[in-house]
């Protein structure tokens, strides 16, 4: 099979902008990106620059982007990347600066994970060790597996459009060690991880989910921070805020109060400087009357709130 | 062809028009929309968050209602659509959690069996209904139209629970868009994400999410985009006067929510549809339909 590869090129030491070179290549039908990759830089031109190593995915150097998509060049073959533009185009990962073609200073990517304290402080020593059970195991099975290939963080929606949020990659890691039964810093981990740009910044695209190529599923263990943040009362954020406002709506009128949900999670006074848009909406006929009807069955949802043992 | 509407929070409050016209379209091809005048919000995602035994009982009690109605559950919301898809999923496949919540359902005078599917409305049209049959039907046609299909992300992610299309190369809604005759545009963005579930978090991401979407559609010169989703409407209609301000860049792109253009095709009266309502006015657009329509 011939096809038109383009790829986006970069190099530092000319005075040029990025650039799109196409190469026309011949291509075994099971070649995956890595093995196109390769023959073009033997074949077509030297000067091409990218990273790889284990050919295995198992080392997470070679990940780039292909049609839109963050990929691991070895582990996926040309032949199935069935989405966007008909041409393939390859390029570097986002959200990382580009140091040569295909190669992406992970500094920032870096520099995210070292924030999580990624190691284990053990509690006190005791009589015997710490004994881990399978469930507890499991819990943080999927965070373990992160091989740091950085797609999840290079496609990140909230990464793309705020440096300060910490992506995917980082709270996966975060969670790897605050979910550890062995570690002594949960509570010290949660806190640091509910701060404005971390947990509650993601804004669940589970663009990560689909990325990743080890299954760690990094917007799954986002959503169980959240969930350990709310237990160990960590709730003075807007982002606790907002999910208590669903919980408190639910039970109180069966459904939401969308005029009121902004007054919930950001307070009065950030909620002030949204009255100029409340009125365009308002204008538009899109803000509706704040007095709730009740659901029918209304009494059925409390009590099952009661037997649940949720206040509010 | 009936089902028990699930019209979601938003399009029963600020994005009425997602509701409306809906009921107009399933009107207007003979599917039939059953109220379920008692279920409650889903939680959309944050609910689980605050307690996820808990949203797991709420949820199940909306599935238990539509099997008591003994059909399953159309929605209009992507969100909703993904978060009752993933909790569905998770009762089918753990019998003690499904045991627990019935539990609690007992109590209340409540059971779900497991036997509900939750479908959304592009789904319904697309396959169920059909494309052809809807072709036929179509009385305005939009082929003065260019249109950025804006997928969103909660009715295609996480693909091994929805299972509808391929996350990475979705065609349902422009296979519908083509069916009332339009031209469809392809763009990067159409599969990303408008950003709404971060707007009360971190405002300035979410606006700008939304601000990079309308522009990758506008680069390539759509003329207007469509969303299955009320809160992808909401973001990138509502708030893309925010994020004009934020690029220093006018798009002025105007979004439509999926049954108002379907509503449009088949004829429907224009007061109808609440074009009135947009904050981007989409005046131009429908001028273009109406005035093809009547040569």
């Amino acid at each position: 099979m011939r096809k038109k590869i383009i790829i986006k090129r970069f190099d530092p030491e000319s005075a040029e902008d990025s650039y799109l070179q196409a190469y026309n290549v011949d291509i075994a039908q099971n070649a995956t990106v890595l093995e196109v990759l390769l023959s073009i830089k033997e074949e077509h031109d030297g000067s091409l620059t990218f990273r790889r190593s284990c050919g295995s995915a198992v080392c997470g150097s070679c990940a780039v982007t292909v049609n839109g998509v963050a990929i691991l060049a070895c582990h996926t073959q040309l032949s199935t990347v069935n989405w966007g533009e008909k041409d393939i185009h390859i390029e570097p990962l986002g959200n990382m600066p580009v140091i040569k073609d295909l190669v992406v200073n992970f500094h920032p990517f870096w520099h995210e994970i070292e924030k999580t304290m990624p190691w284990i402080e053990p509690k006190e020593e005791g009589e015997r060790e710490n004994v881990v059970t399978q469930e507890e195991a499991q819990l943080i099975d999927e965070s373990a597996n992160c091989i740091m290939c950085g797609s999840c963080f290079g496609d990140c929606t909230i990464r793309e459009t705020d440096d300060n949020f910490m992506g995917p990659a980082a709270l996966a890691k975060g969670w790897r060690f605050a979910g550890d039964t062995r570690d002594s810093l949960q509570q010290e981990r949660l806190e640091l991880l509910s701060e404005d740009g971390n947990m509650w910044d993601c804004t669940r695209c589970n663009l990560c989910i689909d990325r990743c190529p080890k299954e760690v599923r990094p917007m799954d263990q986002i959503i169980k921070l959240r969930e350990e943040a709310v237990k160990a009362g960590i709730t003075d954020n807007k982002g606790v805020r907002h999910v208590m406002a669903f919980q408190a709506d639910i039970k109180n009128h069966g459904k939401l109060n969308e005029t009121t949900m902004p007054l919930k999670t950001v307070g009065v006074l950030r909620s002030l400087g949204m009255i100029p848009m409340a009125l365009r909406m308002q204008m538009k006929g899109k803000v509706p009357f704040p007095i709730l009807k009740d659901i029918e069955g209304i009494e059925d949802v409390k009590k099952i709130y009661k037997i649940m043992g949720v206040e509010e | 062809m009936k089902y028990a509407y699930y019209p979601g929070c938003a399009a029963e409050a600020i994005l009425k028009e997602a509701d409306e016209t809906t009921r107009i379209v399933a009107n207007t091809l003979g599917i039939e929309l059953l109220d379920m005048k008692n279920a409650t919000c889903c939680g959309a995602g944050c609910l689980n968050e605050a307690n996820k035994e808990l949203a797991v009982t709420i949820n199940a009690r909306i599935f238990a209602i539509a099997e008591g109605m003994g059909v399953n559950i159309l929605t209009s919301c992507s969100t909703c659509l993904q978060t009752m898809a993933k909790i569905n999923h998770d009762l089918k496949n753990d019998p003690d959690l499904l045991a627990r919540t019935n539990e609690v359902l007992k109590e209340v005078g409540m059971h779900y069996s497991g036997k509900v599917e939750i479908t959304h409305l592009l789904w319904v049209l697309e396959r169920d209904y059909g494309v052809e049959k809807l072709r036929k039907m179509v009385k305005r046609p939009l082929n003065m139209l260019s249109i950025a299909s804006f997928y969103g992300c909660h009715t295609l992610r996480p693909g091994e629970i929805l299972g509808y299309e391929d996350p990475r190369a979705p065609k349902s809604l422009d296979m519908v868009m083509k069916a009332l005759g339009a031209n469809t545009v392809d763009y990067r963005g159409k599969t990303r994400c408008c950003g709404f579930h971060t707007l009360l978090v971190n405002e300035r991401a979410s606006l700008k999410a939304a601000g990079k979407r309308i522009q990758e559609a506008k680069d390539k010169s759509a003329d207007c985009m469509v969303t299955p989703c009320p809160l992808c409407e909401i973001s990138l209609d509502v708030y893309q006067g925010e994020a004009e301000k934020l690029f220093q860049r006018k798009t002025q792109m105007p979004i439509f929510y999926l049954s108002q253009l379907v509503a449009l095709a088949l004829g429907a009266d224009i007061d109808s549809l609440s074009f009135k309502k947009h904050l981007v006015s989409p005046h131009k657009v429908i001028s273009a339909v109406m005035e093809e329509s009547r040569v």
